[in-house]
């Protein structure tokens, strides 16, 4: 057995390629006899489609079909619901996909010998709306008589909290213990609002992607996304086909993070495809791409915690709601994370808790890095920051009287599975950023004045997280994997076939490595085959959930274990598959919320040193400490890529990506409208303490890591703001113009969303 | 309408001579566009606000990137002189410091390598970084036509938000700067809404020089960019410092005169109240930085 792989800092597969710009990204693909398609966007968030007339897009020379509602076998799709059509408009196999309910919704689609030909078309389709009453409001959708933007809403079988009147989209709830009889018991009551903002995920690539009927008559999509067989079964379900007949690959792609989670063109590049019978390419521009997917929920928090004057939390309660657009996407399980990470990670004896997804006409929300523990947390956190301040404690030596360990109840009723470290990273995060333990307790570094520049004031903030690994609340997840072992005396190769997507979060590294490990061979014996159904039929499952590494590694030991033994038995080649299914979880019990949502979690907790110009409001990130429990590091390099990513991706949101909207119409649709930090923006410093308590069921003691680095960030720099300002600032981003006008007193109450 | 990905098609001539370019644009009118480091054309055209069937690079005429400098006769810049070698010139580091800094606030190093000082002033944005320093500076524009070459002083040259008073057919080969005050000291700030690439939601630039025959024994000039459709000098606020004694008050007083000057606008970037509360931010920062490395004059303790 050579020296272990997993835990070494190795190169990443895919440097080269990517480096050198001979990897192909979706956009790069091209095929003889390619046509080109461009997608009519509505450009209107609610309206009846009354008729779309394509005679003039048809006339202009090159232009080849025009594809519309009545073209789509089975118009819906959506991944938890098919609640979406794929082309608005009458004469559609589906009751209510005439109306459009996003201005991003697509209407036609018009395939062309060249993209400028197609783009000519598509100014050209002549569409008659009628326009209908818009709700852009999560409250007002909520009122009753509102407008119903689902009338026909079909009953989820597998998602119980879709169940729900109106326009509420999901409900989720939380009873534990008597939160009114409680309070009587509290010292301090901490109440307040917050409101955290919507996120636009801005990935390198935008949509691309490249449709055509391969060698063995398969509709055949490569494109980027997040899982490949699941864009199969709704791509075949909307075109009514066996999965079988539909095949997709994804070749690089550039950044995911959760927004290709949810389909964009996949159904329509397939659909062209299939009816023309010749490949079919589209490009989204970065306009079309901020406009045409899915983005962060924003959401509205109302809380009221309280403590005892010995710092012990007594009852938290907390009303969630959430603005989840016109289509319901991965709303349900966003708000799960919510309605688990909304009490923070402590345990609590009184909990009460009502997490409202509700549909408008905004963008749809859905996935992005952290799947709503970001919002849930920033609400918790704040409140322990404050619960600190009021009670006289050190932020540090409240949280280590609450935090769950391993025996404790979580809101749930149910401990934490695979070994608590939430004392341990925040006690290694504390120590990394300066705190001191004294006779009577930690105690924060001071921020000394500065007389020479009165106007920059420093300050020091921390936060805590868990967040879950997985998709589970009662879903089965499941990784498939194979591996072919071939040669004759020794093994001369072995090939690992995978379906997980490599976003760029290097999780073929991280599978080379582990499948390595698990046959004893050197890394550079192990071929990956991945992400393709023609050749990965089963599924890998998601590229999200900070999963990929947990599932993927115990999928592949599962399979080198059986292919060694037929090895050993002399097959050659020694082929075999597995699926890996991770230990069972419950759905929230509909009443309590009571079960075991979760089969893993990971643990991180951050301390941000923040500047304030509190003449300019700028904020200047001088350090973040990241303490995050990753169980085993398969790649060290790759992990603290992840804490530097993941940190900078947080401050875009904390401090400056401020999507616009206006009237349901995203305003800020191009980069230089809609701001992401750049290398200037991103923290001075970022320390990241690796923390490796293993999880006894990830292979390797693995747990996700890949999205805890964004969850504490925001709360531990608004109280880093409040430690050099004595202000609290309730509502992200901290633009440099909210902080002034929260430090003249003007305009520092949550708005309602 | 959605922007498309790629540039459409479009004729490119590399001009050689200003009488190429005089013929060229009377040939095509207003389908041919001028192009210096293409950083706000190309993007125009990809967004398809402009849809030119010519674009005529005008970076190669002869002296378009040559920066010259003499004692008597000032500055004279050519139009297609990039940010970078702006900021980095040693006459330029020297004498016009405050040309530099504005040069060094344009976006990014990379951006800075092809965006010149010509097209950023005749793109006529109103947060163009190099035209609050070009107008304390008394930046003359060198403009060339078929009636041969004439000067515009830089308050005259620009009529509102992405408009000059060039007139078709004509073009800038180079901007002009006289000898700057003796004991003179400049300080351009900025404030965008990231550290960089973004563009000025406020700038100020700030030049003050000892003057004996101003009571106060100084004068100051001082322009505002981004906050109203051209950038603003504000005469009040000068009045003020050329009568008062400097120092945090009199400063104070004249940032107050430089906010209710602006008349700035809300939108995607930034509101109305905050921008105006920054033009009194930057321009006191902005005049107790120039007093800080200001010489006094000759004679005062
Ligand atoms: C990412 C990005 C960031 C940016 N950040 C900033 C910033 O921070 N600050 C800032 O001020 N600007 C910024 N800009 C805008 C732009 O880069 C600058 O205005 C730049 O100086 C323009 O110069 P150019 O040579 O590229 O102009 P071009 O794009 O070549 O030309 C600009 C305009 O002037 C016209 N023109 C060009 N040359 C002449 C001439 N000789 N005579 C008459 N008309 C002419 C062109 O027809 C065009 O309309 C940014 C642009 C981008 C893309």
């Amino acid at each position: 057995m050579p020296e272990s792989i997993v835990g070494q800092s190795v190169g990443r597969v895919d440097a080269r390629a990517k480096v050198t710009g001979a990897a192909q990204f979706p956009g790069d693909l091209v095929l003889p006899g390619m046509l080109h398609g461009k997608i009519l966007f509505a450009g209107r968030p609610h309206a009846r489609v009354l008729g779309v007339d394509a005679a003039a897009a048809l006339a202009v020379p090159g232009v080849v079909a025009v594809l519309t509602a009545a073209d789509v076998p089975v118009n819906e799709y959506g991944l938890q619901t098919a609640d979406q059509p794929v082309l608005c408009g009458p004469g559609s196999s589906r009751p209510g996909a005439d109306v459009v309910r996003w201005e991003g919704d697509h209407v036609a689609v018009v395939v062309a010998e060249s993209a400028e030909a197609a783009a000519r078309g598509r100014d050209l389709v002549r569409v008659e709306y009628e326009g209908l009453p818009l709700l852009t409001d999560p409250f007002a959708a909520l009122e009753p008589g509102a407008l119903l933007l689902h009338p026909h809403k079909p009953a989820s079988e597998i998602h119980p909290e879709l169940n729900v009147p109106g326009n509420l989209l999901s409900h989720h709830q939380l009873r534990k213990g008597d939160v009114a009889a409680a309070w009587a018991e509290a010292d301090v009551i901490v109440e307040a609002e917050y409101r955290t903002p919507s996120q636009e995920h801005a990935y390198l690539q935008p949509e691309a992607g490249l449709a055509y009927i391969d060698e063995e008559g398969r509709v055949t999509v490569a494109v980027a996304g997040q899982w490949t067989w699941e864009d199969q079964r709704q791509i075949a379900h909307a075109l009514d086909v066996p999965p079988e007949a539909v095949r997709v690959i994804y070749p690089a792609i550039g950044g995911a993070f959760g927004g290709r989670e949810d389909m964009s063109l996949q159904i329509v590049l397939a659909l062209a495809a299939w009816k023309l019978r010749r490949p079919v390419k589209i490009i989204w521009s970065r306009q079309e791409s901020i406009v045409g997917h899915c983005k962060r929920h924003p959401m509205w928090f109302q809380c009221r915690w309280g403590a005892r004057r010995d710092g012990k939390l007594v009852a938290a309660q907390v009303r969630v709601v959430a603005d989840g657009g016109a289509y319901c996407y991965t709303t349900n399980k966003v708000l799960g994370n919510t309605t688990v990470t909304c009490t923070g990670p402590y345990e609590i004896p009184n909990v009460w808790v009502d997490v409202d997804g509700v549909y408008t006409n905004n963008p749809p929300f859905g996935a992005f890095r952290g799947f709503g523990a970001p919002q849930g947390i920033f609400a918790a956190e704040m409140q322990m920051n404050k619960l600190a301040r009021a009670l006289g404690m050190d932020p540090v030596e409240v949280r280590l009287k609450n935090l769950l360990r391993d025996e404790s109840l979580t809101a749930m009723g149910t401990p934490l599975p695979g070994g608590v470290s939430l004392v341990e990273v925040t006690a290694r995060c504390a120590e990394a950023a300066g705190w001191r333990k004294t006779l009577s307790g930690w105690a924060r570094p001071l921020c000394p004045p500065r007389p020479e520049t009165p106007h920059l004031r420093r300050g020091i903030g921390l936060a805590v997280a868990l967040k879950n690994i997985g998709f589970s609340f009662g879903y089965q997840e499941n990784c498939w994997a194979k591996i072919e072992l071939q040669g004759e005396r020794e093994i001369e190769r072995a090939t690992v076939y995978l379906g997980a997507a490599e976003v760029g979060q290097g999780s073929h590294t991280a599978i080379q490595q582990m499948a390595a490990e698990a046959l004893g061979l050197r890394r550079e014996y192990v071929q990956l085959v991945m992400s393709d159904t023609a050749t990965s039929p089963g599924s890998s499952g998601s590229v999200s959930a900070s999963r990929m590494t947990f599932m993927a590694g115990n999928a592949v030991r599962g399979a080198a274990e059986s292919a060694l033994r037929l090895w050993q038995a002399e097959e050659r080649p020694a082929v075999a598959e597995y699926v890996y299914l991770a230990p069972p979880t419950t759905p929230f019990d509909p009443e309590t919320g009571h079960g075991v949502p979760n089969f893993a979690y990971g643990y991180v907790a951050e301390a941000v040193e923040v500047e304030v110009d509190v003449e300019t409001g700028e904020l200047h990130l001088l350090r973040v400490v990241c303490a995050n429990d990753v169980g085993k590091a398969v790649n060290p390099r790759m992990v603290e890529g992840q804490i530097e990513g993941g940190i900078a991706q947080a401050v875009g949101w904390a401090v400056m990506e401020n999507l616009v909207t206006e009237g349901g119409r995203v305003r800020s649709d191009r980069l230089s409208t809609y701001l992401i930090p750049s290398a200037l923006d991103v923290p001075g410093q970022i320390d990241a303490v690796i923390v490796e308590h293993p999880d006894p069921r990830g292979p390797w003691g693995v747990r996700g890591m890949g999205e805890m680095p964004f969850i504490p960030l925001a709360p531990a720099l608004v109280a880093a703001v409040h430690d050099a300002t004595g202000i609290w600032f309730d509502e992200l981003p901290l633009t440099p113009e909210r902080i002034v006008s929260g430090l003249t007193g003007k305009g520092t109450e949550t708005r309602r969303p | 309408m959605l922007a498309r990905p790629g540039l459409v098609s479009f004729d490119y001539v590399r001009a050689r001579t200003p009488g190429e370019v005089v013929q060229l644009l009377a040939e095509h009118g207003a389908d041919a566009r001028l192009m210096m480091g293409g950083t706000d054309l190309l993007v125009r055209i990809r967004d398809g606000a402009v849809r030119p069937r010519l674009v005529v690079d005008l970076k190669h005429l002869p002296g378009m990137r040559d920066i010259l400098y003499q004692q008597q006769a000032g500055l004279t810049v050519g139009a297609a002189v990039t940010m970078n070698q702006l900021a980095r010139h040693p006459a330029v580091v020297a004498h016009y410091p405050l040309l530099a800094q504005a040069a060094n606030s344009v976006a990014s190093y990379p951006l800075r390598n092809r965006a010149t000082i010509g097209g950023n002033l005749c793109n006529a944005s109103p947060c163009a970084d190099t035209a609050p320093p070009s107008y304390v500076l008394a930046g003359r524009i060198v403009v060339h036509g078929s009636a041969g070459e004439q000067e515009v002083a830089i308050a005259d040259f620009f009529r509102g938000p992405g408009q000059t008073v060039l007139q078709p057919g004509q073009f800038v080969t180079a901007i002009r700067f006289p000898p700057s005050p003796a004991a003179a000291s400049g300080r351009y700030l900025k404030l965008g809404r990231n550290k960089a690439g973004d563009l000025a939601i406020v700038s100020v630039a700030v030049l003050g020089f000892p003057d004996a025959s101003a009571p106060s024994g100084y004068r100051f000039r001082i322009a505002l960019g981004a906050v109203a459709p051209v950038v603003l000098r504000v005469p009040a606020a000068e009045e003020w410092l050329a009568h008062h004694p400097p120092g945090a008050e009199t400063f104070a007083r004249a940032a107050d005169l430089a906010a209710a000057a602006a008349s700035p606008i809300d939108d995607v970037r930034a509101s109305a109240d905050y921008r105006r509360a920054m033009v009194r931010t930057l321009t006191r920062r902005g005049l107790n930085a120039v007093a800080d490395t200001i010489a006094a004059p000759t004679g005062s303790a």
